[in-house]
């Protein structure tokens, strides 16, 4: 049974889309210390605003969601241009379950994915969970919301677009940042890394925008209820009727 | 903790009885962290730091008894980074020119920097994995409470593991069902059902977190349990601690006087 599930886990593995969690080594001092202090800080808040918001539900149901990102991650799909990504998923948790529990279950996805995969470093956690917890998962939800209330909160119209516009900006920032901590470090000069990390993220994120699309599409209408912003119901039909 | 639905086995050395395994998991863990953050904090270029180091690795892969095979297999993942800074060396000035063409060269700045990026990630990654293939995963749960990792932190991550085999399999079985009816010909009906799947699979996690948290109530959940009294180290977990310290500190005197 173990067996059967990992030779179909394998798939994921040995691939390149990874490349935004970054292993220990690549980073110096300084940004290991100001990304570190950071992330623990999120924690730290996102912990506190989520045992306030989701009371004692706070454990089975962050602890599945987590669970939830974690298998969809390893799902692969074909991307628009030959290649194939897999979901990140942290604007998409963010704008089902708000910005604190979100990136409370990215921290949990990110520190099992170090442990199991080896997908990003032990020192690194603080980095990765700056570049994709903060700025992929908080950063996006704002983004989303943004763009959703600004065209309508009720139409699927403003739901899509913007979580079309965060996911792919989300996952292009996130990089940006990787490249600029690389370089702050020393390992790779500023133009190489920016332009590995962009030009291959602006593929992935494009990736990202059409799932998460699809995604919160299937939600919207089956259950909509489930969105941290759930649109408003309008007021029934047969109600105004009598 | 009962966490016997596993969903993954990493910790296939985990039975063995070595000096290694006779220490407290969080002596461990304490051990991989501090030496893992002394690897990773050596300034680039320190060559004889990391071949203290890495003899120290390697004899606690001979203490520990690891399976290398295995081990080796799960360092192949990281060449996609050390191929972005080998990219970067190309492009580096600085230091003495040992090769050039065109707008490319290899400088000796370009090469230190290559290869301690290397070193560090091959050597912290050694070490980690140590950790992880000998101890189980609800011993490394355990011991983060134990550390003071904030239990509701620890709690999510439990019951994550829990359900990362449950959720796996039945994402699994809509695959399958999907593959079955000839759904997953194009690549644009691929993302469609995919993205329907992890929908679909969103609202069941939903249900399911309300479900266990229903039966946790039934059975007299109150918020989070005490934490377990901690259980005083032994003189072995005390010598360990020590001798990671003296050695990680041992590296770098090395290079003290200059």
């Amino acid at each position: 049974m173990v067996t059967v599930m990992f030779s179909s886990w394998q798939h994921g593995i040995i691939q390149p889309h990874l490349a935004m969690h970054v292993p220990d080594g690549f980073l110096s001092l300084p940004v290991l210390l100001v990304t570190w202090i950071i992330a623990v800080g999120l924690i730290a808040i996102s912990l506190k605003r989520a045992q306030a918001e989701y009371k004692e539900r706070a454990v089975p149901l962050m602890g599945v969601c987590a669970a939830f990102i974690f298998a969809a991650q390893m799902v692969n799909f074909p991307i628009p241009g030959g290649t194939s990504g897999h979901l990140l998923g942290g604007t998409l948790a963010a704008s089902l379950l708000g910005p604190w529990a979100g990136s409370l279950v990215m921290t949990s996805v990110f520190i099992v994915q170090g442990a199991v995969f080896q997908d990003g470093g032990l020192t690194a956690l603080g980095a990765n969970i700056f570049n994709m917890g903060l700025i992929g998962t908080f950063g996006g939800y704002y983004l989303y919301r943004t763009i959703r209330f600004a065209i309508g909160r009720d139409s699927l119209n403003g739901m899509v677009i913007g979580i079309a516009v965060a996911a792919w900006t989300s996952v292009v920032v996130a990089a940006i940042v990787c490249a600029f901590e690389l370089a702050l470090s020393g390992t790779v000069p500023l133009p190489v890394a920016l332009v590995a990390m962009a030009s291959w993220h602006v593929l992935i994120g494009i990736g990202e925008a059409l799932i998460s699309v699809v995604v919160v599409s299937f939600i919207w209408r089956s259950r909509p209820d489930l969105f941290y912003d759930p649109p408003r119901r309008k007021a029934p039909l047969s109600a105004s009727r009598f | 903790m009962l966490l016997h639905v596993g969903a993954f086995h990493l910790d296939i050395d985990s039975k063995q009885t070595t000096p290694w395994h006779q220490l407290a998991p969080r002596t461990r863990i304490l051990c991989t962290v501090l030496f893992v953050f002394a690897i990773v904090l050596t300034p680039n270029g320190h060559w004889w730091t990391w071949a203290i180091y890495g003899l120290a690795t390697m004899s606690l892969l001979w203490l520990a008894q690891v399976t290398l095979s295995v081990l080796l297999k799960r360092l192949a993942v990281e060449f996609t980074f050390i191929g972005v800074v080998l990219l970067g060396t190309l492009f580096r000035g600085g230091g003495k020119l040992l090769w050039a063409w065109g707008p490319l060269q290899i400088t000796t700045v370009g090469l230190t920097i290559l290869g301690s990026v290397t070193l560090k990630a091959l050597l912290s990654l050694l070490v980690f994995n140590i950790l992880t293939l000998t101890t189980a995963v609800p011993a490394l749960l355990h011991a983060l409470i134990e550390l003071r990792v904030p239990p509701l932190l620890v709690a999510i991550l439990t019951s994550m593991y829990r359900y990362i085999g449950v959720l796996n399999a039945e994402f699994n079985a809509m695959r399958r069902a999907a593959v079955c009816r000839n759904l997953m010909s194009s690549k644009r009906w691929q993302r469609l059902v995919i993205g329907n799947m992890f929908g679909s699979l969103f609202i069941r996690t939903y249900g399911r977190g309300e479900r266990v948290y229903q039966a946790m109530l039934s059975r007299g959940y109150q918020g989070l349990p005490q934490v377990e009294k901690v259980s005083p180290g032994k003189r072995g977990d005390i010598v360990a601690l020590t001798l990671t310290v003296i050695l990680a500190l041992l590296g770098q005197l090395i290079y003290w006087p200059r």
